[in-house]
């Protein structure tokens, strides 16, 4: 040992070489379970991109209740593709007007989706 | 000396990752919970503004019965919408549901007024000019007798206000007052029929407007309410006098009786109705939105003249209203009180009586005015009143009853949410 010196004739504490397999065997098996448990949670939490097409959804929901013309139109906003259909809510219902919104990412996968009855303005 | 134990060593560290990776999961799994009931919380609230859109748009007699329904044919979009009148406005009640969930809201709807409408004051064309004097000032477009406006000098008062008299534009009116709607005013005269409990001994009770509305009966004994707190969905009703106290706290009831007495002082918001007579005392103030009516069918005999009168000194917000099914006998008479300010509407089918130093922050609709001396009686006078458009806010909302409304409506009062 550093600073003592060694004599001949004395034990010195070790693992041996099964105990170190072992340790290592347990360390491995332990880093791989942690890492596929990780990899699930990141994977399976709510995406930054979902949060962000919400909240566009959510503006555009806003304009359209105060100035929804009744057509419908696809616009590209961000990363997005965001389709807005409007039609009338029923046929007894004159003023009423039902306001589908929905997100489409770059694959063409539907990210949020929102949809509301409003006054027609 | 460091012991070389890796099995030792290594077990503690896989308990630490463990431990890690517990954590991560629960904190995963919470967070998961959370933003999904987010999510629910945000689609539920949407359709409650569904529900509430839905509301504004429908006809007076829609969802009358509690219906329930899915909005857009889906699963998750469940919806209950009501809508009861309450008074002279009409309650609402929507509730949104998902899985366990649910979301609700009772609110108050009243009509925006019809700017064609409208008037400041409208007098109908009986052949007989309109009178002012003293420091009477009209703000606003006013519907005025053929006849005309003029300038007298009465009871030692001259005309002092601007010399256009009105200031706004002046109509012709036709020979009848605009009338009120009678489907709503002969529901609203049913409910001095009804029956309900025993008015029971508690110093406060609230009910939702949720639930069924709690009527409670004092029958043919005059009652006085004193010392009590009422709030929301209770309806009180009498077959005789029911006198409010000063120390009651009334909060969006309703009362009908034959004859209602307010004592002096009183503070509250609720709506009056009576068949006979409704005397408020000197310095009450009706929040906004309280009424004040008198609601007279065919079938009361008694001869005298139904009344509405404010003593000196208080303040209403809302409307106040005559109406007398029969055009023969004495008409109602409704009698502001001196220094009594009133922002909203007041429509009297009879006589409206404006004492001096009376403001009305509205509009006006009155068959015609009286004025009272010491000796004399002046009929269609005005003299040191005022009466006010612009005193009205802006977000004021009348009642559906009053021909003044549009078919617009909107939210007058949040009453309850979660």
């Amino acid at each position: 040992m550093a600073g003592s010196e060694l004599k001949i004739g004395t034990k010195v504490p070790g693992s041996t070489i099964i105990e170190v397999v072992i340790s290592m065997i347990i360390i491995l098996v332990v880093f791989s379970i942690a890492m596929m448990i990780y990899s699930n949670v990141t994977r399976s939490s709510l995406s930054a991109q979902k949060v962000k097409a919400s909240a566009i959804l959510r503006e555009k929901l806003n304009y359209a209740e105060h100035n929804a013309t009744g057509a419908d139109e696809t616009m590209s906003v961000g990363d997005f593709q965001v389709e807005q259909q409007i039609d009338p809510y029923s046929d007894t219902a004159s003023h009423l007007l039902k306001v589908h919104l929905t997100a489409w990412d770059n694959n063409h996968q539907k990210v949020a989706e929102l949809q509301k009855i409003i006054i027609r303005p | 000396m460091i012991k070389a134990s890796a099995l030792y060593i290594v077990i503690i560290i896989a308990l630490v990752i463990a431990m890690l990776c517990a954590s991560l999961v629960a904190v995963a799994y919470y967070f998961r919970a959370e933003s999904q009931q987010k999510h629910r919380y945000e689609q539920l609230s949407d359709n409650l503004s569904s529900g509430i859109n839905m509301l504004l748009t429908a006809r007076d007699s829609a969802f009358e019965k509690e219906k329930t329904f899915s909005l857009f044919s889906g699963g998750n979009d469940s919806l209950t919408l009501q809508r009861a009148a309450w008074g002279v406005y009409d309650i609402c009640t929507v509730k949104a549901f998902m899985q366990k969930d649910t979301l609700y809201k009772s609110f108050t709807i009243a009509s925006q007024i019809d700017s064609s409408k409208w008037a400041t004051l409208y007098v109908p064309d009986q052949d007989l000019p309109l009178s002012v004097s003293g420091k009477t000032v009209i703000t606003g477009d006013a519907f005025l007798p053929k006849a005309g406006i003029q300038q007298v000098y009465i009871a030692n008062n001259a005309y002092q206000g601007d010399k256009r008299i009105v200031t706004g534009k002046k109509m012709l009116s036709s020979k009848k007052l605009p009338p009120l709607d009678t489907l709503r005013l002969k529901r609203l005269s049913l409910y001095f029929n009804i029956k309900g409990d025993k008015f029971p001994a508690n110093d406060s009770i609230t009910a939702s407007f949720l639930g069924l509305t709690k009527i409670f009966d004092f029958g043919n004994q005059a009652t006085t309410v004193k010392n009590e707190s009422l709030k929301g969905n209770i309806l009180l009703h009498a077959d005789t006098t029911l006198v409010i106290d000063s120390t009651a706290s009334l909060e969006n009831i309703l009362i009908f009786a034959p004859t209602i007495v307010v004592k002096s002082g009183f503070k509250g918001n609720c709506q009056l109705f009576a068949t006979d007579s409704i005397s408020v005392g000197a310095r009450c103030q009706f929040a906004y939105p309280s009424a004040l009516g008198i609601i007279r069918s065919s079938k009361e005999k008694t001869s005298f003249q139904p009344k509405i009168s404010l003593d000196t000194g208080s303040t209403l917000a809302g409307q106040i209203f005559s109406y007398q099914s029969a055009a023969k006998g004495l008409q109602p008479l409704i009698t502001i009180g001196k220094a009594d300010t009133i922002r909203g509407f007041i429509y009297s089918q009879g006589t409206l009586e404006l004492k001096e130093k009376v403001v009305v922050g509205g509009g006006v609709m009155t068959s015609r005015f009286l004025y009272r001396s010491s000796f004399s009686l002046y009929e269609n006078y005005l003299i040191n009143v005022r009466l006010d458009a612009s005193g009205l806010s802006p977000y004021y909302l009348t009642s559906p009853i009053t021909p003044i409304a549009s078919k617009k409506k909107k939210i007058l009062q949040w009453l309850e949410a979660n």
